[in-house]
């Protein structure tokens, strides 16, 4: 039982309405709190999050709804952690994916409690995370980019484009080839070479 | 039934009795037909198309036609066309993104006449109306195999058959597979398909059996060719290595249902791809290493494969390519790596490939310590058995020239690709070329005095093999430096002490520098399989003993670069009067070039079962002609095995269909109405939970709902199904978002793969960021298979440490992360999750409940620039993705780029000052840098 300190910012505050929650057993990572909050826990500033096991949704479909309006407004991005414990989900599913646009929630599902632990902490840690990760500038060496470069067209895969670019010495050689010449190189078959050539030489845009 | 005369006044060239009780059946009714492959489906569907062509006054579409088959099929309707000198026949026009307007279709398509239209095409033109399908005379749907209830193809067919009830739909496939997996999978393919008769044609029908039977047969003499020792090692090797690759899979994934993941089914010709299927209801959830290793059983196979097909020296080339893909990225330890690789297997596949090439002889001196090699050479012991056949033919043709018949007299050689076809033909010119020092004439008077081998040809190959190698040796390294750098830290110095290898703090790129024997090692410091670069001296030995003969070898012209076309070229063996052909097996193509080449012997290098059929087919059909078949085999091979196998597959996919329709007819006329009411049984098919009054209600609104769908969106099943719940599709180039459900509201739809991969490309950023210029409520539907499990719940234990939360290491982790990270950077972004695309439809449906309808013109121009125009700009994805790929370019200029260079190989041919006005100095540098680096003058 954790004992009530001054609040601290490096810590997820958490309802005491949340007593009991087998997802409280599974927050190992980051240290928790309760805290007398609206929401089911605090995740930092302009975060929050309510707690939905679906199960319960069933029973009391009008609980969720008392929550959200308890919020009134408050923290910027408001999370519902929905906890998909029941096999037929859809009905449920549909009424909350309606309920996200009109009250201004977002719905994040789980299926574990440990998941549902997991979104808490990787919220809570993020709080002030920059966002370089999903915007894609990944710094990988030339190899990587290139062997990218050269798989993407379905047939060819990692070995094909080694032997490619071995065998031409460089990459625009070996966009420049012809289909005969390419398809001396080992291990590209028809189909590569196919796949390959229409790649580089198709048109970005198709014509009007 | 289309309104055509009954007399037919046109010409068809179906020889063979079963060919025109199918023609005739065909003519008459609707129906699915499942042809065996290799009976001439090709040549039943012209038949078909021309006898409707020539009638005239007609529009009829041809769905699901390859690039290959739309040829085919334009060339015989105009062949036809000219033999029956049918007016009105007007031949096939093919539609397919590339050139024609909207205008222009719409002209095309009023004129009449047989098209054969891409399905994503197709189906807007139906939506938008471009074609209206009361007018159509009927559709011609080819591989019906493919035609699933969420498919494009049923999309178009329920468009079709909704509007028109009295047009003719005649569906075939010659691959009866696909139609036995699942629960009643032909019925459920027929009313995908709105048919109600199912034709097989099995090569046990009966007519088939008479037609091909009855005659005489051809003559077929099978070959057994025992494989050499070490093609056996090696395919054991391999095997093993497959083995416990299969071993590691079932350990990772223990929760999967497995058992039959044996050593026997790796035998087949779509493990991999089975495993793949097995494991992809769950795939977004399985670990790194389980994809890696389902990727190295697709490599194993290909080696199975490659260890019969090419010649020991391609063979090594391939195994070293394989073997520097698969080296470690940098920074990675043993954990990451392939496991097969550390096998003692793996050691033996690279060790005996190549001493099939080359071994090494010691010969220490006493100041010297140079170990030289010396070239092995061993020959694929069919081409000696080829040899011996072209031999016996000779001697057949010498014995009874006169030939009684009017085949050529040709000899066909048939194998399974374009590359054993360059090796058959090489080895067939040089194989009475004999390298030696003294002078010898070339031509050879006395065959039996000269074994035909292929000594010449393997040299060169070992030639241009050691050339290649010492540039590959350089682009490995500079490609793959950095693994090797990285190497250096993750010793497992167990290993390396166990072997007796040099001290493993000494940075050794280069194998067998201080070692005594070059041949012992084999490990790289990590305890894998190191690639062999021998050192200069030895090569420069082993050349030099190969390069005696390259004086000798100048007349005979050294063929890098072939300018030939289709394959389809002949080749002159010395004192035969007649040909040699050698050509890969081209499906249905096959057939032309049995016709074309009237072949006398044909000899199947490479097991092929439908091939057999075809001769069998060619033979029947021509009375005059004989046809001697060699076969060639290697015995106790997995070619052997695979070929039975798919002989006995396809026979019980038959059976079972045959049991299937016997026990079905029932089912289907009871259904009589089922035509007449297409939405209606599709619905049934595709989803038992529809809410009584929902489709009612949105029935009895005056307009129905209308949705603004991206026509990119149209690979995907979700437009199929919005449309199967009444909704209506307004196809549109749509630049921001997806699916646009109202004014206000714009979806960006992600199956888990896309979300995973727009994660990692930064797409999805950007996409979001762009939603959010244009609309109030952006919305991100997260899409689930139907098939895949719902949950994104990784397999591996998710119970973190305090590492695995935390903030600066957000890169590298799961998916759950990724989106943890999205929806704090748009806090407004609402998440949509929906088990499956027919959940998706009735989500969409309810979101559009109470909302105003959407715009599609401004939905268009969402995210336009003012003065670009708005029309039709059809982007090709491949392309892009892959310019997307290069670094330098973002999501800013790639727009740039796209509109002003033509291809990739425009850009790609670029300088730096031509490519600085589009994405400015930094990028363009980049860009030229990526494209012009040199790897093999390049020193890091």
């Amino acid at each position: 039982q954790a004992l009530p300190t001054r609040s601290s910012g490096s810590s997820i505050l958490v309802s005491p309405r949340q007593k009991g929650n087998p997802v409280l057993a599974c927050l190992r990572s980051i240290p928790w709190e309760y805290s007398d909050i609206v929401a089911d826990y605090g995740l930092g500033l302009t975060t929050c999050a309510l707690f939905l096991s679906l199960k319960y949704h069933r029973l009391h479909p009008e609980y969720i709804y008392a929550r959200i309006r308890n919020l009134q407004g408050k923290y910027n991005l408001r999370v519902l952690l929905t906890m998909v414990d029941i096999s037929n989900h859809e009905d449920s599913l549909r009424e909350l994916a309606k309920t996200s646009l009109v009250n201004n929630v977002t719905v994040i599902l789980c299926w574990s409690a440990a998941e549902a632990a997991r979104y808490l902490e990787l919220y809570k840690s993020y709080e002030h995370a920059n966002f370089s990760a999903i915007r894609g500038q990944q710094a990988t060496g030339y190899a990587e980019k290139l062997v990218e470069f050269v798989t993407v067209p379905r047939a060819i895969n990692k070995a094909d484009a080694v032997a490619l670019v071995s065998t031409f010495g460089s990459l625009r050689h070996a966009v420049n080839a012809d289909p005969e010449q390419v398809s001396i190189v080992g291990g590209w078959g028809e189909r590569k070479v196919k796949a390959w050539c229409k790649a580089v030489d198709q048109p970005f845009r198709a014509k009007k | 039934m289309s309104g055509a005369p009954a007399p037919q006044p046109v010409k068809l060239s179906l020889p063979l009795v079963y060919q025109q009780k199918l023609f005739e059946e065909l003519r008459k009714e609707d129906e699915l037909v499942i042809l065996a492959r290799g009976l001439g489906l090709m040549r039943l569907v012209t038949n078909l198309l021309h006898s409707y062509d020539a009638a005239g006054n007609n529009l009829i579409v041809v769905v699901n036609a390859q690039d290959r088959e739309n040829a085919w099929i334009g060339e015989s309707l105009a062949e036809h066309a000219a033999i029956s000198m049918s007016p009105k026949a007007r031949g096939l026009t093919v539609v397919n993104t590339d050139f024609q307007t909207v205008g222009a279709r719409e002209k095309m398509y009023t004129g009449g006449g047989i098209f054969s239209v891409t399905s994503r095409i197709l189906v807007v033109d139906l939506l938008t109306g471009l074609i209206n399908p009361e007018t159509i005379t009927g559709l011609i749907v080819l591989h019906a195999d493919k035609i699933v209830a969420t498919s494009l193809e049923a999309f178009i067919l329920r468009i079709y058959r909704q509007k028109n009830k009295v047009g003719f739909l005649k569906a075939f496939s010659d691959n009866p597979d696909p139609f036995t997996v699942g629960f009643s999978p032909l019925a459920t393919m027929m009313r995908n398909m709105f048919l109600r008769k199912a034709s097989l044609w099995p090569r046990f029908h009966m007519y088939v059996a008479q037609s091909l039977e009855g005659k005489k047969k051809a003559e077929v003499i099978e070959l057994e060719v025992p494989m050499t020792d070490a093609m056996k090692t090696i395919q054991t090797a391999i095997m093993e290595c497959v083995e416990v690759s299969i071993h590691e899979l079932k350990k990772g994934n223990t929760g999967l249902e497995m058992g039959d993941w044996n050593l026997d089914s790796a035998l087949l010709k779509n493990f991999d791809v089975l495993v793949r299927r097995q494991l992809d209801p769950n795939w977004h959830r399985v670990s790194w290493k389980t994809k890696q290793i389902v990727g190295d059983l697709t490599v194993l196979r290909g080696m199975l494969q490659s260890v019969l097909a090419l010649d020991a020296v391609s063979f090594l080339q391939q195994l070293d390519t394989i073997h520097a893909a698969h080296s470690p990225p940098p920074g990675t330890t043993r954990q990451t790596q392939s496991p097969w690789l550390f096998l003692d297997a793996a050691h033996t596949i690279f060790d005996t490939a190549k001493k099939r090439v080359y071994a090494g002889t010691q010969k220490t001196t006493a100041d010297t310590n140079i170990d030289s090699l010396r070239p092995v050479l061993e020959e694929q012991p069919k081409w000696a058995v080829l040899a011996d056949a072209l031999e016996e033919i000779e001697r057949d043709l010498y014995f009874e020239p006169a030939t009684r018949d009017d085949s050529n007299g040709t000899i066909l050689i048939m194998c399974a690709d374009t590359n054993t076809c360059r090796q058959l033909r090489d080895y067939l010119q040089t194989m009475h070329v004999k390298p030696r020092t003294e002078k010898r004439v070339e031509e050879f008077h006395d065959p039996d005095e000269d074994r035909p081998s292929a000594t010449f040809m393997m040299r060169r190959r070992l030639r241009n093999y050691l050339k290649w190698k010492s540039e590959f040796a350089h682009v490995s390294a500079t490609l793959f430096a950095e693994n090797q750098k990285a190497l250096r830290g993750a010793v497992d110095p167990r290993l390396a002490q166990s072997r007796g290898r040099a001290p493993p703090n000494k940075r050794r790129r280069m194998r067998g520098g201080g070692g005594g024997s070059v041949m012992g090692s084999g490990r790289m410091e990590n305890g894998s399989v190191a690639q062999y670069f021998e050192k200069p001296n030895e090569v420069s030995d082993l050349m030099a003993e190969i390069q005696i003969t390259e004086e000798e070898a100048k007349q005979k012209e050294d063929i890098v670069v072939d300018p030939l076309e289709n394959m389809d070229d002949y080749y002159q063996l010395y004192d035969m009067q007649d040909l040699v052909v050698i050509h890969a097996y081209e499906g249905d193509q096959d057939e032309h070039v049995l016709e074309e080449v009237k072949p006398k012997y044909i000899i199947m290098y490479e097991p092929d079962a439908s091939f057999i059929r075809r001769v069998e087919v060619y033979r029947s059909s021509h009375n005059d002609r004989n046809v001697r078949v060699y076969f060639l085999y290697y015995g106790n091979s997995v070619e052997e095995q695979r070929y039975l196998s798919g002989v006995r597959r396809e026979k019980d996919a038959f059976t079972r269909l045959i049991k299937e329709r016997a026990s079905m007819s029932v089912v289907m006329t009871t259904d009589a109405h089922g035509v007449e009411d297409a939405q209606d049984a599709f619905l049934r098919t595709v989803n038992t939970r529809i809410a009584g009054g929902g489709r009612l209600a949105g029935a009895a609104t005056a307009e129905p709902p209308r949705v603004v769908v991206d026509v990119r969106e149209f690979r995907s099943s979700l437009p199929s199904l919005l449309h199967g719940r009444n909704m209506v599709i307004v196809p549109c180039m749509l630049t921001v978002g997806d699916y646009i459900l109202s004014p206000h509201v714009c979806v960006e739809r992600k199956s888990v793969s896309d979300l995973i991969s727009s994660f990692r490309d930064g797409r999805l950023y950007a996409q979001c960021e762009s939603m959010f210029a244009h609309y109030r409520s952006p919305m991100l539907l997260v899409e689930f298979d139907q098939n895949k499990s719902f949950t994104l719940e990784p397999f591996a234990d998710l119970s973190g440490t305090a590492a695995s939360v935390s903030a600066d290491r957000a890169g590298e982790q799961d998916l759950q992360s990724k989106i943890v990270l999205l929806t704090l950077a748009f806090p407004r972004l609402r998440v949509i999750w929906s088990s499956s695309p027919y959940e998706t439809a009735e989500i969409f449906e309810r979101l559009k409940a109470q909302e105003p309808e959407p715009d599609p013109v401004a939905a268009v121009r969402a995210g336009l620039d003012k003065d670009e125009v708005v029309g039709e700009q059809a982007f090709h994805a491949e392309p892009q993705e892959m310019l997307a790929k290069v670094p330098g370019v973002t999501m800013k200029n790639i727009s740039n780029l796209t509109l002003e260079a033509e291809n990739i190989k425009e850009v790609a041919n670029m300088t730096v000052a031509e490519l600085d006005p589009m994405v400015g100095r930094e990028a363009a540098r980049k860009i030229h840098g990526f494209f012009n680096r040199d790897l093999l003058d390049d020193e890091e």
